[in-house]
């Protein structure tokens, strides 16, 4: 009887398998690459209804993080800013930018002639009090997912700078999301702690390292003092379920 | 005649069971707990199951058009333009307030995250309730968020089409509506009716009008203000009397079908508190100080469940009772007034009550006698009141356990008067002031008047039968929207009722319509805070008031009272008997919803009823003994259970008749009361019952309420007639030969009657206090932690001892291991505190967001409470001739007891449930995917499954799915922010208010580093903090249903500390575990149940009934020498 199939056709089936596996690794590695946050989050940088320069207020300026984030040390939230934190100082600095309409805005609101002082024909919505306008509506550009329980107090008391989590924020012209934030991510720095570590002085300084000898690797360096204030400080991060997911 | 029930086994009946079912081991019992997930989603028909898939293919079909938008959403933040002071957003704020009840304003704390309050607590400075809250307290603020609420002010219009008409309502301002109310009083007679809240400022308000010939009438369907008005009058003194009991005083208690630890009394939560303080028992001695609680009552109550000898009586026959009570007292005393003995046995008549009972009762009153009290129900007639008046006063106790505040009179306009002046036309006006009292008073002929008078307003806050008579429905305020300012019951102090929120529509308060009413234009805060000065002895500023919300003011109790006996003789035997065709109806406020206020609440209609173990219904309660008589007579009712039935082909058959899909159909009957009034309601058996009283409750069957409660449940409010008694008689019942399926969770999550709660006498607790040890299965197998038995809790909680076992426990990492956290956490719940009260059940619903899922969903047993109350029943009846009248009441609150060898952890296939550092069984939401082996495995049954989107999708639309309308979004402004949102599909259960732990955990942390930084100033490595600095103080985090708890029954800390309070309790012999033998080595632990009977008593027994069953089950060989019959 004639063969039915070429010669050819005994290679198939490893061709196939080979195809099958090349597909596969190419399906697995594509989504480790696009569809982890180190793909899909970092260098997000979407742009802000007010084009504020962090690199000019708290690089140049040296404006510390808490006096605008000022929730930072004691709530979870880091809070973005109100409004009337801006205008303490723009009420006098750049009175009149343009750029600075939306947040004069949400300030002032029904205050239309800025006098701080409720005038008869200012009371639009009637109920006999100066309400504020509409919130500066800021882009959020870290997230944790709603079942993520985060804790700025806690990580910023005990020496975690912000630096370890959203980057050189004081070179940024406009903030841009620096790191990818995955639980790994979390969960690298709660396993090793020390490499975070600072003295709680110098949380909010972005640009600080360890103090290194010259002949040191800055990395050991850091390791070294950070187990010492690991062990005396008691630092004990969470590594269980209960400590982020509630 | 009376069927024997055969099912019942003649001499070891089961002696310990939960409902009447499982006493008979029904087939449908048996099926029911074979079954581990109960009427479990696998469970869907065809029909339905099609759908789903269509749903589900229509949905990934919509998610692939989606596609382009796999970029993440933009999010805004929008912060304030100017923020307000004080608020830090993550922080929750906590302000005093307190809410308005017709039994005084109680003193609380709402928590509020951004300015939503998401959390009731009690007000600590409250110090006689220890910042402990009621059920309806806790449940008070999901009121705030109903989308039934009333989003306005409406003027109603009738439209007609023919002969049909329908009403529309048209929306107004609520503002210029009050004002149009002003000018009523001008242009004619107004009558004013308010329901009876002890409101300072609202009294105020009423007394200028009234002043001014506004008349003033005041309801309430459960009149908390009769018997000070009856008994002041009796005594012809000229101020109401009101009783407020001293109970931390007291030693000896006699309850007249008085429930002054339930629902049903003013002052639940104090009277509990303090009542069960003198129940604590830690050593041999406390149990020989013990007090002790004898309960006469009709209904079995939460107090009749604690009380150590009851006895069951008709409602009607308490006054005889009293009677004979008090002749035998004074007997005792050895009273020379012969006349009035003489008369107070006529009262009490040749009676059928157990005359030795009476006498040791009294006889053990009179050995504490400045410290017994007798304790009148409040729906009871005024002839008990003056009785046990009478009874106290010879007992010496006034003064010291029971006291009387002088209070003042209440209006005594009725609705009689007010009929009258609307027909002399010298009232044209007519303004309902909160409540409902067409619906609650449907006898007073309200509903006629309002359609007779010129203009008719209703405040409430929701559209209800009240305002479909009014012509005009004006939203009202919240008590969490509003100011006020009033009276605790006890008048021991003044509290703010203080606003945590602007009003979320356009409504207004009671006191901002009654101020514009005055024409009195400050605005309510104003007149808040000037009532507050005009206060005597006001020596805080006002904003420190509400900052503490409590001014306390000296009771001046009444001390001089006239003689009784002249009045005694003035009573008259009423001899009535009553029997099958005369039965008794008591008519009590309902669990859920009281009277009917909290009848839209999803909370509360979900909370399982203490004893009846009742949801989202209410039920006409009758004896076993009636309803075998009613079972006798209509044959086919199915009231009771019956034996096990199998057909011809071996499988079971139940009565189709009495169960649909294995429910329990209960059977409707009409119960005629007099020859004008009936109700008609679905029956439960209830044990406990006096055995021809029907219990029915008020505040069901409401029509317009909202649409969670309309049409639930049976309305029994046609039986009530103003300012008289609850106790009707004359009454009959017949079956209507309908039926209706009841959604009761009491066959739900069985344990199977093992040692399960252990109790003891308390003579026998002092001989042996390790009872508890001796008994379960644990105590007849090698002891699981075998040669690790004897070290400390300590040791126990931070390793985890091999015991006997051969199997190594795997060795954890150093990650994981138990030394790695800085405390073991653990909780401690002592059943002898427990009264049932079901508080903590809804404080756990509110705390960390646990859906409604209504009844459709609890009859498939899918009810999401994390922590529940299993109500045990225990009796003696041995002969199995009928169901038990007479039963012990035991209750163990059950939530997931954080086994250290979890049964659920070894089972999950995706690492979702594991064990964290500090002994948590942790669930990770985020990692379920819903496999439910976890439920399956649990030996305690407290794992709760999310079958459907419950938070997210309409109760009545679950089963469409995706496709099902979303909840409003005001719902979701009341959820705990603190606490993930589940979804459909994820498993969850308690998890000891972890967020609280962790909370607590960051604050000290964060507390111990900036004060050792301040104060040493080192702030890098030669800053050194110990462990002990990072701990969480001792008390420093207590659970919802902790704090919630009256009796400080559940204590909640770190085990690894042996001088915290829980590490103490735990060594208390009395400590066991549920199910030890298991080796689950549960973190939950229970302190044994001890009851004081006394051994006089006709009705003692050597050991509790169920610790009986218990013995004659482990031991059943003994079983006769051990225990010949009762007494």
């Amino acid at each position: 009887m004639r063969n039915l199939f070429p010669r050819w056709s005994n290679t198939i089936p490893l061709k196939f398998i080979i195809a099958l596996g090349l597909l596969g690794g190419a399906v697995v590695a594509a989504i480790t690459y696009y569809a982890t946050p180190k793909y899909t989050r970092v260098g997000y940088q979407p742009t802000q209804p007010v084009p504020y320069d962090h690199s000019f207020h708290a690089g140049q300026l040296g404006l510390d993080c808490r006096y605008c984030h000022h929730g930072v040390e004691k709530s979870s939230h880091a809070n973005i800013p109100s409004a009337n934190v801006c205008m303490s100082c723009h009420k006098n600095v750049k009175a009149d930018s343009p750029l600075l309409e939306v947040v004069r805005q949400s300030y002032f609101g029904e205050d239309s002639n800025r006098d701080g002082k409720l005038s008869e024909d200012e009371d639009l919505n009637g109920d006999g009090l100066l309400t504020e306008g509409p919130a500066v509506p800021w882009v959020r550009i870290h997230k944790a997912p709603d079942y993520v329980y985060f804790n700025h107090a806690i990580h910023v008391n005990r020496g975690v700078s912000c630096v370890e989590c959203h980057g050189r924020i004081d070179e940024m012209e406009e903030v841009y999301h620096a790191k990818h934030l995955s639980m790994s991510f979390c969960l690298e720095c709660h396993r090793n702690p020390e490499k975070a570590l600072r003295p709680t002085s110098e949380v909010t300084n972005l640009a600080w390292s360890v103090k290194a000898d010259p002949d040191e690797d800055p990395d050991l360096a850091q390791i070294h003092a950070g187990l010492e204030l690991k062990n005396n400080w008691g630092v004990n991060p969470p590594l269980s379920c209960t400590g982020c997911h509630r | 005649m009376i069927k024997e029930n055969d099912s019942l086994p003649l001499l070891s009946g089961k002696q310990y069971w939960k409902s009447l079912d499982e006493l008979a081991e029904t087939p449908e019992f048996r099926s029911w707990v074979d079954k581990e997930f109960p009427e479990g989603a696998e469970l869907l028909d065809n029909v339905q199951r099609r759908g789903f898939l269509k749903t589900m293919a229509a949905s990934f079909g919509l998610a692939g058009l989606g596609m382009s938008g796999c970029r993440r959403p933009e999010h805004t933040i929008l912060p304030y333009g100017k923020s307000p002071e004080e608020l830090i957003p993550g922080i929750p704020s906590f302000y005093a307030t307190s809410r308005p009840t017709p039994f005084g304003f109680l003193p609380l704390i709402a928590e509020s995250h951004q300015g939503r309050p998401t959390k009731i607590e009690g007000n600590p400075s409250f110090t006689i309730a220890g910042g402990s809250t009621d059920i309806y307290s806790q449940a008070s603020v999901l009121d705030l968020y109903d989308p039934d609420r009333s989003r306005g002010s409406f003027s109603r219009e009738i439209l007609r089409k023919g002969d049909e008409s329908s009403v529309r309502w048209k929306k107004l301002s609520s503002a210029k509506l009050a004002s149009e109310i002003s000018n009523w009083s001008d242009s004619g007679g107004l009558a004013i009716i308010t329901d009876s809240a002890d409101s300072l400022l609202r009294n105020e308000l009423i007394e200028n009008l009234v002043s001014t010939g506004v008349k003033h009438l005041e309801y309430e369907a459960i009149d908390p203000h009769l018997p000070e008005k009856t008994l002041a009058s009796s005594l012809g003194v000229a101020e109401n009397l009101r009783l407020i009991p001293q109970l931390h005083k007291a030693k000896k208690v006699l309850s007249l079908d008085c429930d002054f630890l339930g629902n049903r009394e003013p002052n639940s939560t104090v009277n509990s508190r303090q009542f069960m303080s003198g129940r604590k028992v830690l050593s041999a001695s406390d149990a020989s100080k013990m007090n002790r609680l004898y309960a006469v009552e009709s209904d079995l109550t939460l107090t009749g469940g604690v009380a150590d000898h009851r006895l069951r009586l008709p409602s009607s026959r308490m006054e005889a009772f009293a009677a004979l009570f008090y002749a035998e007292i004074l007997k005792l005393q050895k009273s020379k007034d012969s006349n009035l003995i003489s008369h107070l046995l006529k009262i009490g008549g040749d009676s059928e009550f157990d005359r030795k009972w009476i006498s040791e009762c009294a006889k053990d009153l009179l050995s504490k006698s400045q410290n017994s009290v007798v304790l009148p129900g409040l729906h009871q007639n005024k002839n008990l009141h003056l009785l046990a008046f009478a009874i106290n006063q010879s007992l010496g106790s006034i003064g010291t356990c029971v006291t009387y505040l002088p209070v003042s009179k209440r209006s005594s306009y009725s609705f009689e008067d007010l009929a009258i002046d609307v027909k002399e036309k010298r009232i044209s006006s007519i303004l309902v002031l909160g409540g409902n009292p067409v619906y609650n008073c449907p006898n007073s002929g309200l509903q006629d008047l309002l359609s007779k008078v010129e203009n008719s307003a209703h405040l409430g806050q929701s559209i209800d039968e009240t305002s479909l008579h009014c012509k005009l429905h004006i939203g009202q305020s919240h008590f969490l929207e509003s100011w006020d300012l009033g009276y605790s019951w006890d008048q021991s102090c003044i509290t703010p009722v203080q606003p945590l929120i602007a009003p979320l529509y356009d409504t207004i308060s009671d006191i901002e319509l009654l101020a514009a009413v005055n024409k009195n234009t400050s605005s309510s805060h104003d007149l808040v805070v000037a009532a507050y000065n005009n206060l005597s002895n006001t020596d805080v500023a006002f904003d420190d008031f509400l900052r503490i919300g409590i001014h306390k003011i000296k009771q001046s109790f009444k001390t001089v009272f006239p003689d009784t006996s002249p009045f005694l003789q003035k009573l008259k035997p009423a001899n009535l008997q009553l029997d099958e065709s005369s039965l008794e109806v008591l008519l009590t406020p309902d669990f859920h919803t009281w009277d009917g206020r909290f009848s839209n609440n999803g909370w509360m209609l979900e909370c399982p009823d203490p004893i009846s173990k009742l949801t989202w219904d209410n039920a006409l309660l009758v004896s076993p003994v009636f309803a075998k008589h009613l079972e006798s007579k209509y044959p086919g009712l199915g009231l009771l259970p019956k034996p096990t039935m199998l057909n011809k082909s071996g499988q079971i058959a139940p009565d189709a008749a009495v169960f649909d899909d294995g429910k329990q159909k209960a059977p409707i009957v009409t119960i005629q009361v007099g020859s004008d009034h009936s109700i008609t309601g679905p029956v439960y058996v209830q044990p406990g019952l006096a055995d021809f009283t029907i219990v029915a409750s008020l505040g069901f069957g409401r029509k317009h309420t909202g649409r969670i409660g309309n049409d639930l449940g049976y309305n029994a409010s046609s039986l009530t007639h103003f300012g008289q008694s609850r106790i009707l008689t004359n009454a009959s019942c017949v079956p209507t030969g309908e039926f209706k399926t009841l959604a009761n969770v009491q066959e739900h999550w069985s344990m199977e009657g093992r040692a399960i709660v252990r109790e003891a006498n308390a003579a026998e607790y002092q001989s042996d206090t390790s009872f508890a040890h001796h008994m379960g299965a644990e105590s007849h197998s090698p002891p699981i932690y075998g040669k690790d038995l004897d070290k400390d809790l300590v040791f126990k909680s931070q390793t985890t001892p091999r015991g006997n076992s051969s199997y190594e426990h795997p060795d954890h990492n150093h990650e994981k291991s138990e030394e790695h956290g800085l405390h073991q956490w653990g909780m401690s719940i002592d059943l002898n505190q427990c009264t049932g009260c079901s508080a903590c059940v809804v404080a756990c619903q509110s705390e960390n967001n646990i859906p409604v899922v209504g009844k459709d969903q609890v009859l498939r047993g899918r009810e999401m409470h994390w922590i529940r109350l299993d109500r045990y029943f225990s009796s003696t009846q041995r002969d199995g001739a009928e169901l038990p009248s007479d039963v012990q009441v035991s209750f163990q609150g059950v939530a997931c007891m954080h086994c250290e060898t979890a049964p659920c952890e070894t089972v999950c296939p995706v690492n979702a449930t594991v064990h964290d550092e500090e002994g948590l069984n942790a669930m990770a939401y985020n990692r379920c995917v819903g496999t439910r082996y976890c439920a399956n495995n649990c030996p305690y049954k407290v794992r709760r499954f999310n079958f459907f989107d419950w938070n997210k999708r309409k109760t009545d639309e679950l089963y469409e799915g995706p496709l099902g309308d979303e909840n409003e979004p005001v719902t979701a402004m009341g959820k705990n922010p603190d606490v993930t949102v589940r979804m459909r599909g994820v498993m969850e259960k308690c998890t000891y208010c972890t967020q609280r732990i962790q909370e607590s955990k960051i604050r000290t942390k964060i507390k111990a580093q900036r004060q050792k930084t301040l104060k040493t100033g080192n702030d890098g490595k030669d800053l050194i903090l110990e462990r002990d600095e990072l701990k969480v103080a001792d008390g420093g985090i207590k659970t919802a249903c902790q704090q919630v708890c009256p009796t400080d029954a559940i204590v909640f800390g770190d085990i690894s500390d042996p001088t915290s309070e829980v590490s103490k309790l735990k060594s208390n012999p009395r400590d066991y575990s549920v199910l030890g033998y298991l080796n689950t080595r549960p973190r939950t632990t229970f302190l044994a149940k001890v009851r004081n009977p006394n051994p006089r008593m006709p009705d003692h027994a050597v050991s509790p009934h169920s610790a009986r069953e218990y013995h004659d089950k482990a031991h059943p060989s003994h079983h006769d020498e051990e225990h010949s019959s009762p007494h």
